[in-house]
Formats: structure tokens, sequence, C-alpha cells
């Protein structure tokens, strides 16, 4: 730390860039950010980057290539902290649906024949933790501006805010919204992480879980819930795996062998 | 000679992740390439197998900062596809909805993207020492436009209220008021942002024409949706016909396709936007176009900006009518509902940085194909041509040192968004190639002068130089083989105003006997291709001649020695004697 300021660098891998730039979208707050902090790297915001000794590595994106592979071990190694930043980090994006390596494979031969890559490798879609060791998660796709600030706060005086525990529907209840799940619509608030404000269900629309699943969730009983209001198993798998990426993949394998 | 490679490995200040690279071979730009290095994340396989809904939902997370154009073009889509027709207040909301990304993608690629390179600081907020107000004004600006955004659908980003046959929720009536009234307060700010982005001094280098593609968005409005894509050339293309413009190809350093026109790069943007349909400005922002719109916007890309200040403008304009339209239909239309199972469907519409096509097939109620294609994926050829000629002429002026940073300024201008480009779509069979058109038009620039290339002794390989004596002796005048082509180029016998074409046998992984026509200096960016012609191109040092080179290749069967030709290259050099000779 020099001056009192922490070295921060944030970085993309594979995925929309939403998370970067929903930081640009904390308009009122961003030129304070960038005076707080010591910004070494930001490629969408600036272009005197530099790939030094870090405080914090922001990570967005799921790793896809094998140069990705590299570049992330260089974060980390050069980083006291490293935070997955958004769903593609955290559980490996949308991307990640082909868990299957050979399924995979297929799928990428299906877009891009046989062309031989020459600038780098692809892997199959996987979140960064299954490379490097994370020290936090700010879930979402894309990431909350208040949780961003909140977590932003808190590293700016040295400590890291606790990981959020609750589903999206603790939120929904402040809101005082119906239970979608009340009126027959398959909703996944909860078995979601929290932190969007149960934005979706504000709006009448049933909650995708782009929030990523939350770890502690009782996601069989909302299986057979769901069952039980008449929703196939296919339908309630494929919702349920849209937004996990590898998170969940060995529930979903035992839920499928459990029902057949 | 000595061979140099400028590279910018990380382009800063664009969305996403990529690189460009020129290689100096002496005199000569030898190659440009537009790398990107986001990963393949198979968007269009993953939502296959998926219900109209899901893929509502995760289609538009291939782009953050286009994800309401994606929202957009996705629903128009399936709305296509499964007949779903949506009442006029749907409409005006959807609109409204997409001027708050235009605002916020515009106002960000403006003054905190591009203009830091042209007042000299490295990023947006170093700027402010100097730009103060206008920096805060331009954050105000964008944080309205996001908030017009999160009003309409949910969120900054990927918001969910808009969905096939409507929305969750409209907005309240105080809620629209508020949008008016902010968007007439920002007015004086918006006025002066055009001048100021059409009023700076934009280098003349590079300077080209090219093709303009965008929606047409009908009634002779300006607009950012359609039913048909126009061209500069005047062309209308149906929305179902979309393959006729893109005609998709993989390219082996990028997992971005890329698209060309009739074998030509093409353009998308705001400034083909402004070039195909400025004239349909009308107001403060016809006013403007009228006053600053002049040659030099067509032919020279890093006027994008300008555009995208015009189009702010037009934004600006356009919310207080569209708000007014809305309040006049108080009733909240339901969602549509619909039944129907199957059906083809496309959706065109204009992101902040170009065309956008989605295209659906929909078979037992779920997604069982997806093609989406990206506008930057659309404008990486032309990304990499105008780099290969800035860089071509700052080298032919002496001013190397300039390359790199010329170069970066150019992919910036296109407000490239990388992690959208990066989308994937089936393999599709190459389109028909339409060599004999394109061949006419090179003869309209001028009598070309054919060069028969390969070797007489390798079976299909002779197949340039058998071309080539051919037509010599069939009377034409202009031909020249291999071994000569050296002592007539140093003779001047060849006239360097008129199209050089090279005749040659050249794998290219298609049928045998398939014919191509290709520019040439697109042969030397692939590495199988170009060893052969290197040692003759070394000759031309000459830009210009090289631009108006090309390459008519066969297909070879097999080459091995002897002189055997297969059936199927011959009866390909006798198509294209006839249609030399006719």
């Amino acid at each position: 730390m020099e001056n009192g300021k922490l070295k921060i660098g944030i970085y993309e891998l594979t995925g929309c860039a939403g998370d970067a730039l929903l930081i640009l979208d904390c308009e009122k707050e961003l030129i304070d950010i960038f005076k707080a902090v010591d910004i070494q790297s930001f490629l969408m915001a600036k272009s005197d980057n530099i790939d030094g000794e870090l405080d914090v590595a922001l990570v967005e994106g799921s790793v896809t290539t094998e140069r990705e592979i590299e570049e992330l071990k260089d974060i980390r190694e050069r980083s006291k902290i490293v935070v997955a930043l958004g769903l593609c980090a955290t559980v490996g994006g949308i991307q990640a649906r082909f868990t299957d390596p050979k399924e995979w494979e297929a799928n990428l031969k299906k877009v891009y024949g046989d062309k031989k890559m020459t600038h780098t490798n692809p892997v199959p879609s996987k979140p960064i933790d299954a490379y490097i060791d994370v020290d936090y998660y700010l879930p979402g796709c894309p990431i909350g501006k208040d949780q961003f600030l909140n977590f932003f706060n808190r590293a700016v005086k040295g400590s890291l805010p606790e990981k959020s525990q609750n589903p999206v529907c603790v939120t929904c209840k402040y809101n005082e919204n119906d239970c979608l799940l009340k009126r027959g619509q398959l909703c996944l608030g909860p078995v979601t992480m929290d932190g969007c404000g149960s934005v979706c269900i504000n709006h009448n629309i049933p909650c995708f879980g782009c929030w990523g699943p939350l770890e502690v969730a009782n996601r069989t009983s909302e299986f057979y819930l769901l069952q039980d209001m008449g929703y196939s198993v296919e339908e309630i798998t494929k919702k349920m795996a849209n937004y996990s990426g590898t998170k969940i993949s060995e529930f979903m394998t035992k839920m499928r062998k459990e029902i057949k | 000679m000595s061979r140099k490679r400028i590279s910018i490995d990380h382009l800063a200040r664009v969305e996403g992740n990529g690189g460009i690279s020129a290689t100096i071979d002496g005199k000569m730009i030898t190659d440009v390439k537009f790398t990107i290095y986001e990963g393949p994340r198979l968007i269009e396989r993953l939502t296959v197998g998926r219900t109209p809904e899901e893929d509502v939902s995760m289609a538009p997370r291939i782009c953050a900062i286009c994800s309401i154009s994606h929202k957009n073009a996705v629903i128009r889509a399936m709305e296509n596809a499964l007949s779903v027709k949506v009442p006029p207040k749907v409409w005006l909301a959807r609109e409204l909805m997409h001027m708050g990304e235009m605002i916020e993608s515009h106002s960000l690629h403006c003054y905190y993207l591009a203009l830091p390179d042209y007042v000299g600081f490295p990023n947006a907020i170093a700027m402010a020492s100097k730009y103060d107000l206008e920096v805060k004004i331009a954050l105000e600006m964008k944080e309205f436009a996001n908030h017009i955004m999160k009003t309409l659908s949910g969120r900054f980003i990927h918001g969910e209220n808009p969905v096939i046959g409507g929305f969750g929720k409209f907005p309240s009536q105080k809620e629209l008021l508020f949008i008016k009234s902010r968007a007439i307060q920002f007015m004086p700010f918006v006025l002066k942002t055009v001048n100021l982005f059409c009023e700076i001094d934009y280098p003349d280098t590079p300077e080209e024409d090219t093709l303009y593609a965008c929606c047409e968005p009908g009634n002779s409005a300006y607009g950012f949706w359609g039913d048909e894509i126009c061209l500069s050339t005047g062309e209308k293309i149906a929305r179902d016909d979309y393959p006729k413009l893109t005609n998709e190809f993989v390219v082996s350093h990028s997992y971005a396709k890329r698209s060309r026109y009739n074998g030509e790069p093409y353009s998308v943007g705001a400034l083909a936007r402004i070039n195909n349909l400025g004239e349909r400005l009308e107001n403060e922002a016809g006013k403007m176009y009228r006053k600053y719109f002049n040659g030099r916007w067509k032919r020279n890309p890093l006027f994008h900006n300008a555009a995208q200040a015009l189009e702010i403008l037009y934004c600006f304009e356009r919310i207080p009518l569209l708000v007014d339209s809305m309040l006049k239909i108080p009733e909240d239309p339901p969602i549509v509902e619909y039944t129907v199972k199957e059906g083809k469907g496309t959706g065109l519409v204009e992101a902040p940085r170009g065309l956008l096509i989605h295209h659906y097939q929909i078979d037992n109620g779920l997604v069982s194909n997806v093609d989406i294609i990206t506008p930057t994926a659309q404008n990486a050829e032309d990304i990499e041509r105008y780099c290969h000629i800035a860089a071509q002429k700052l080298l032919d002026e002496g001013q190397e040192d300039k390359i790199r940073d010329r170069m970066d300024l150019v992919v910036r201008a296109f407000d490239p968004c990388i992690s959208c480009s990066a989308h994937m779509a089936e393999i599709k069979k190459a389109p028909a190639d339409n060599w004999e058109l394109k061949l006419s038009a090179i003869k309209r620039k001028g009598t070309p002068f054919y060069v028969g290339v390969g070797s007489s002794s390798q079976s299909d390989d002779a197949a340039g130089l058998e071309l080539a004596l051919r037509l010599r002796k069939s009377g034409q005048k202009n031909v020249a083989l291999e071994g000569e082509f050296m002592e007539k180029w140093e003779t001047s016998e060849m006239p360097d105003s008129h199209p050089l074409i090279f005749l040659d046998a050249v794998d290219f992984k298609a049928e045998p006997g398939k014919i191509i026509l290709l520019p040439l200096q697109y042969v030397l960016n692939s590495t199988t291709l170009s060893h052969r012609f290197l040692p003759l191109t070394a000759m031309i040092t000459n830009h210009s001649q090289m631009r108006r080179s090309y390459l008519l290749g066969v297909q070879p069967e097999r080459i091995t020695e002897g002189d055997d030709m297969s059936e199927s290259v011959r009866s390909a050099i006798e198509r294209i004697f006839e249609v030399i000779t006719h």
C-alpha cells in the first residue's frame, strides 16, 4: 500500500463485460472510487495500465482459453486478495452449460468446424476457483451496485464484508411482492443468492436464478415442490442449470438419477 | 529488408478483450490482425433446446453494454417466429428503453473512451482536471440514460422486465414525466456535445470508401429497427435474407466470426446509419446534420464519434415525443399470450455499434436453431482493412512511430464490443462464391492484367500457367507467366493503374474445382497461401497497386509429380477462360 491507498486491478476474462461496466455505471461514486484507491489496471476505463503487485484483484469472466489460465495464475501470484466478480467468475457463467468434456467438444466443433486456432486453445468454461484460490465472491449477472460499493468500502478499510447467506425470497418479502410460486410460476427465488433486490419479481417476472445457486438452499425441496406443481423434470433441471454453471452439477446428476 | 511487428496486445478502453497487430516487412505492411482473446462461449449452442422465454433471458447475456439491443432483437425475432402481435404502447416502451441504451453507450464511448485520445489524456478521470464540467455532466447524462433503462427494463444491465408479448410491468405516469423533463433539461449540453465531437480535427488517415449497412426503419424516418437492411448502394435486403449480407466465416486468429458482402468488408454502426439515413433527421438533429455532414464522413471511420454525438441529439429529441405518446395510452396492456409452437423468425435491430441480427427456429415449443450476428463481428474485417490502410500510409510518409497509436485510434473509433463479437454460430457451408460478379466489378475499374502462377510439372498446380497460356493464345494481350512477371514489371509493361489478377491453384479447403476471387492482401494474411506469392508481391511496393491486386484461384484435387491435371480443375479453368474471354 502506497500513500495509504490500496492498489487495485480489474481484469476481464471471458464474459459480457457487464461487471466492469457496472463499476463504470457507479456514476456518482466513480470519481471518488478513482481517488480513494490506486487503480493500477482497468482495461475498459484507462490506457496506462501496469501489471504489478496488487492489494486487491477483481476478476470478471470465466476461464475458457489456455491463455486465460496463465493470466489468472499470474494475477493470483501478484495479488493479496482475489475477488471473483459476477456470475461467470463465480460459477462459470451460462457458457458453462456443457460440463461434460465430450459434449463441449462436439459443440465447439459445431461452431468452429475443424479450424485450428492459432492464437490460443479453448478449454471448457470454468469459474476462476477451478484454477486458483479465491478470497471473496461478488455474485450476480451482473453484480449489484450496492453489494459492490459495500465490498469496496470495506476493502478500502482493510476488511471484507460477510458472505450473504440469504435467498432472493428474503428481499422479496421486504418488497411485499406476491409469491409467484403460489401463483404457480416456476420461480427460483428460494434457491438463488440474494443481492438483486428481487428485481424480476418486483416486475411480475419469476426469478431465473442469475445470481447463482445459494449454497445452503434446500434445492431438493424446491425440486419436488415444482414437480408437484406440474413442471417436468426436464423443465426444472434446465431452469436450475441455466445460471448455475459448474456449481450444482453433482446435485443435478443426483436428482436425475433419483427421479428415474 | 527488416521485418518488424507492431502489436497492441491488450486494447485499452474498448469493452472486452482484444488486440491488434501489424507486420512491417520493409516498405510493406504485410499483415494486420485484429485478434480477439475473449474465449469461446458457444452462446448459439447453449441457447438450443431452451424455451423461447429462457432464450429471451439468456441470449442478451452475450453483451452487457448492448443488453437492451440484444433483448429487443431476440424479442423481435421470437415474436416474428411465433406470430405474436403487440399493441402500440409496447412498441413505444421498447423504443424508449432503446433510447436509454443508445445514449448510455454513445456517451460512455464519446466522453470516456474516445475523447481522452483527442485531448491527450490516458483516461476520462485524468481528463477531469482540464474538462471538469464536461466529464461531470457526461457522467450525469450517462446516469440518466441508465435510469431510463432501469425504469423500463428493471435494471441497468440484463433487466428481465421486457418479455415476449410485452412488459411485466409498465412505468408509472410519474416515472415517465420525470424522464421527459430530465431529457429536456439536458438539451443545452447535448447540443454542446454535438459541436464538440463534430468539430474535432479528425486525422485524414485512413480515408477510403466502404460499404455501409443498417436497418431500414421505414416511413422515411430515422430509427433503430426495421424489417429490411439497407445498404449505402441503395440495395435492400429483406430480414430473412440477412445471410446474403453477412456470409459468415471463421478465421484462425479469433473466436469471433467474420462477415463480408460480395467478398468485400463493410461497416455498421452510428456512422453507417448517419450515412444511409442522415437525410431523414429532423429538428435540431437535422440542422446539425446539414451543418456538419460532408464527404469525409463517407470515407473516414474516425467520424464514428461525430455520428454518435448526432445520434445522442436525435435520442434526446425523441424521448419527450415517446413519453407523450405513451401517456396518451393510460391502459397498460397485459402480456400477449401465444399458442404457436413452431416457426422461424429474424429480428433486426440497430445496437449502438451497429446492425444486430437474431434468428431463431422453434420446433415443439423449444428452440432448435439459433443464429446471432453482432455488429463487431461484421466490423472486424473493416477494422483490419482501415488499420492496414492507415499503417501503410503512415509508413509511406515515414511516420512509422505513429502507426501504433493510429491503429489504436481506428479500432476504438469502431467502438468494438469484443465480448459480443465472440459470438458463436453454426458452421455454415461457404456461401456460393460469386467470383464472376466480383470479376465484372474489377473489370469496371480497368482492364485486368493476368499473371499465371504455378508449376507445369505438378498436375493440378499447372492450372494457373495453363490458363494464362490459353488466354494468350486466344489473343489476350495483357497476360504474363510467373517467370515473365519481374521483367514486365520492371520495364513498366504493366500499367500500374490497372487491376492485377494472379491465376493459381490454391488449397483453400473447398471441394476440388471450386473457384475463388480474393483481394491479394487477404491472401497474404493467410500463412498457408502467402508463401508462394511473397516473392512475386515483393515487386509490388506500391500500396495502391497492392490494393488493385487479386487472386483468382482454383481448388486443386491433387498436387503430385506429373502432368495429368484432374478433371475438376480442368473444367474450372475452362469456365474461367470462358468468363474472361466473353
